[in-house]
């Protein structure tokens, strides 16, 4: 009975049932089961309301869809060009770091894929680079940043573990710094393939002028990264003030100084950054429940000793988390795969040993190859629409970036020093 | 008459949004200029604002749910037919409005009942007050799945050869 309807739910979901529905469905046929009054839905979904740090998502979020709506992009390629435009396959890497820098505020929507690469695909055509290396590039690149700082997915992992209580507490400070290395890990791998594409093109030559011009122009989006990550580090701004102070500096900039934006837009970009966080909070409040249920249930512990039935090194077990995560990122978005499975895979996890921050770079970065995963990777679509090209090219384009960041995501995993070494020594 | 009172729930859903995302950065940022320039802060502040959060949060899901925008799986409706498209949109759309329709109910319990205790949220604001949200939040989003059945209709007349041109 319990598996039939299981499945029933499963079935549900592929038909495009939303996932929230699914998650609240379940979790009120368990607590039916053990006939718990189903109010309880409410009162956990109230939790919600209990979490400080939440209030730093909506901020954040609106702050990257204004920034997207701005002017920001072309200014973010042009600085980016004139800094690294001379290098070697110097254009490619202008697309590396903006797109990461532009991700980490947008949280990987596939809006740097629409913002930016509208900007950076003829720019690549024109200087020469093949045409499949650019659209992998540029669908790769769309979910580059999700380990830098202020990412949703970083915060959403900090919430959902902090929620949890297990292993050593830690910040989402810490975690911020932990995704520091990682990610200029995978912009280093990808740069380097980006030299070898662009050895034999022509140099763009570099010109202190135009340097000097693009400075000027971002003058007042250059102190951004700073007034986040300073104003945490320095312990000035807790991450939820920091979020506040943000957007209040993004608005001023973008609609009173640099006026890309008019006042009377403001209410509907307002309205569809609140629709993402809508769809993500609506999830998190719902699997407040179903958490619950499955923690009670003893479901993680359950799997635990199934598991450990056959493996009982962690390297196998990372190495089956790294597969089994990979296949769960072409199926699920990065927020609900945080929401639902971190609370399963880190009671698990902590029995093997791995340092729950750790964990949380593994599961972004695994995440974030899933993006463009085929076949069903959400970006590989956004990019196909966006480009007007068949997804059957993009798949073709996107796997020489997909075993690059394979390699990353495997350096990662077995490397520990690498996420941890930072939030260590500050 | 319809479309009128239509337009309505619009305008207060896109109103009270906006409206609540407005309040929360100023409240927020207010907080912050106080705590650091005149070393106080408003008391009830951070439990209003973290309430504003929870809010906001179902505001958005009902625009969400407006606009069939919930994150979900769609790999295998992108795959059918669009005579399947039709048949797999309607059931996930009835069965999402049966289930909103239960944690609605539900939550109107909970919330009568935090009614009858009389407990403060904060300050002076009531417990239930804050609560509401739920029970409207998800009646609302379960009217918003019915209404989204009729549409999907659109695509049963469409001949499936339209269909291979975009994947989206």
């Amino acid at each position: 009975m319990e598996i039939l309807l299981t499945l029933l739910l499963i079935a549900l979901a592929l038909m495009g049932t939303p996932l929230f529905i699914i998650i609240v469905a379940s979790a009120l046929l368990g607590f039916y089961m053990e006939g718990v009054d189903l109010s309880v839905i409410a009162i956990e979904f109230y939790r919600l309301a209990e979490i400080p740090i939440l209030l730093a998502i909506p901020l954040f979020t609106f702050t990257g869809y204004l920034l997207s709506e701005s002017g920001a992009p072309q200014r973010l390629v042009r600085l980016t060009q004139a800094v690294l435009g001379w290098m070697p396959g110097g254009l490619a890497i202008v697309c590396l770091c903006a797109c990461a820098l532009f991700t980490a505020f947008t949280g990987a929507s596939g809006v740097a894929i629409v913002a930016l690469g509208a900007l950076l695909f003829p720019a690549l055509m024109q200087a020469g680079y093949r045409e499949n290396f650019n659209l992998g590039l540029i669908t790769s690149s769309g979910s580059l940043g999700v380990l830098f700082a202020p990412s949703l997915p970083l915060i959403l992992y900090g919430v959902i573990s902090q929620q949890m209580g297990l292993g050593e507490p830690f910040s989402i400070d810490d975690l911020f710094l932990a995704g520091l290395l990682p990610g200029i890990l995978m912009i280093v791998i990808l740069s380097g393939w980006s030299i070898w594409q662009g050895k034999s093109l022509p140099k763009i030559p570099y010109s202190t002028q135009a340097l000097f011009d693009a400075v000027y122009e971002s003058k007042w989006e250059i102190p951004l990264p700073f007034i986040v990550l300073g104003g945490i580090y320095s312990g000035y701004f807790a991450v939820s003030e920091a979020a506040a102070v943000t957007v209040i500096y993004v608005l001023i900039v973008e609609v009173l100084i640099n006026r890309d934006i008019k006042l009377k837009q403001l209410p509907s970009i307002m309205h569809e950054s609140m629709i993402l966080i809508g769809a993500i909070l609506v999830i998190l409040g719902v699997s407040m429940a179903s958490t619950n249920y499955m923690i009670d249930a003893e479901i993680p512990s359950q799997i635990f000793e199934t598991i450990q039935e056959h493996v009982s090194d962690p390297l196998t077990f990372l190495l089956l988390l790294n597969i089994f995560l990979l296949l769960l990122g072409t199926m699920l978005d990065i927020f609900s795969a945080i929401v639902i499975m971190v609370p399963i895979i880190m009671p698990i996890a902590l029995e093997y040993d791995i340092h729950p921050i750790h964990l949380g770079i593994i599961f972004l970065a695994n995440m974030q190859i899933g993006y463009f995963t085929p076949p069903v990777g959400m970006n590989l679509f956004i990019a196909s629409h966006r480009f007007n090209k068949p997804v059957l090219q993009l798949y073709r384009a996107t796997w020489p970036f997909f075993i690059l960041l394979l390699v990353a995501v495997l350096i990662i995993t077995y490397w520990p020093a690498l996420s941890l070494t930072l939030p260590a020594a500050f | 008459m319809h479309k009128k009172i239509n337009r309505l729930i619009h305008l207060l859903e896109d109103g009270l949004l906006v409206f609540t995302l407005g309040a929360m950065i100023l409240l927020a940022l207010s907080q912050i200029i106080l705590r650091n320039f005149f070393d106080s802060g408003i008391e009830w502040s951070d439990p209003l604002l973290r309430v504003m959060v929870m809010w906001l949060g179902l505001l958005g899901a009902i625009a969400a749910t407006k606009q069939s925008n919930h994150i979900g799986i769609d790999v295998v409706s992108r795959l059918l037919p669009n005579k399947g498209k039709v048949v797999s949109a309607v059931i996930a759309n009835l069965f999402s409005a049966i289930i909103c329709a239960i944690v609605s109910y539900y939550a109107l319990q909970f919330v009568l009942i935090e009614y009858e205790d009389g407990m403060m949220a904060f300050s002076s604001i009531p417990a239930w007050l804050c609560e509401s949200i739920i029970p409207i939040g998800f009646g609302l989003m379960s009217l918003r799945f019915l209404l989204n059945i009729g549409p999907s209709f659109k695509l049963w007349a469409d001949e499936p050869s339209n269909q291979q041109q975009s994947p989206k």
